[in-house]
């Protein structure tokens, strides 16, 4: 019960981001369907479809892990591993100079 | 989302013993405890790869990118139910204080709103996952735009927000490297 009284109070403050993220692209004019495309980027589109055929131009399958392409996932890692070691650095340092001068305090 | 309180929720693995006391009160809700601070610990992991997964959509594909997206919406949500103690705590006492559950707490409000807008914008700009369920998203630019400064942003939140709690972190996988099934409960 007290679960679902919280999931109540959390998809409200969900709903009122999202709502206030509406609200913002409707005053910022983005809210709006996609532009129809142009007749010279329909026909490019054409063009494109044409060279996928007759195999000018190969499309590769996205739709599942593209195991090759790691370097993607490793750079992410290595984004998070870095934010997470200065974050843990801070907190380790901050620490140990709270004791110190706990330390001392007291000597 | 975790609070001093939710530490003290970090009970030793072999709390409870395998005997007919097991069944007293006390072990009884220690062990309510020590199943809510494994379940906090495998979601927040679970959380943590399925966002770095999700970021990387050179990785993923955009149709794994999509569902990942909209699996981490609903486990944001119950992650969020799960602490929305420590929230409602933080946020009343917010004025009394300290410097670091003030950063906690301001950091946790960002995380909340970039990670909310970035899942939003997603299933608003979707290309695989809504088409297969028959719903055609017509979003502008303007989201496209959304999603990728709010996944940015919450790329550099999400290793922040777990690093705060390193230490929560680093005690229960300690606790679980020492737990043997057998041995305790």
């Amino acid at each position: 019960m007290k679960f679902l009284r919280h999931l109540a109070a959390v998809v409200l403050v969900v709903a009122v981001i999202v709502g206030l993220g509406v609200l913002w692209a409707h005053t910022s004019g983005g809210a709006g369907p996609r532009p129809a495309p142009s007749p010279e980027a329909l026909l490019r589109l054409e063009q494109i479809k044409e060279q996928i055929k007759t195999g000018v131009i190969r499309v590769r399958s996205d739709n599942g892990f593209q195991l090759a392409d790691t370097g993607n996932l490793i750079r992410t890692c290595e984004i998070e591993a870095v934010l997470a070691v200065a974050v843990i650095t801070v907190s380790v340092v901050r620490r140990r100079r709270h004791r110190t001068r706990r330390t001392t305090a007291r000597a | 989302m975790r609070g001093a309180a939710m530490r003290r929720h970090c009970w030793p693995m072999n709390a409870g013993p395998a005997t007919p006391a097991a069944d007293s009160p006390v072990t009884a809700s220690r062990r309510r405890i020590l199943a809510r601070t494994r379940l906090d610990f495998w979601l927040d992991a679970l959380l943590l790869v399925a966002y770095t997964l999700a970021y990387s959509l050179g990785f993923t594909g955009i149709a794994t990118h999509e569902w990942l997206g909209i699996g981490l919406g609903v486990v944001l949500l119950v992650h969020l139910t799960l602490h929305w103690d420590w929230v409602i705590r933080t946020t009343r006492k917010l004025l009394r204080r300290g410097g670091r559950e003030r950063f906690v707490w301001l950091v946790n409000l960002l995380l909340l709103l970039s990670m909310t807008l970035c899942i939003a914008s997603g299933i608003l700009i979707s290309e695989v996952a809504l088409p297969e369920l028959g719903i055609t998203p017509a979003a502008g630019s303007f989201w496209r735009q959304m999603h990728d400064t709010t996944a940015t942003l919450t790329l550099i939140l999400v290793p922040i927000h777990a690093a705060l709690d390193w230490r929560w972190v680093v005690g229960v996988a300690r606790r679980f490297a020492a737990w043997r099934p057998g041995r305790s409960r």
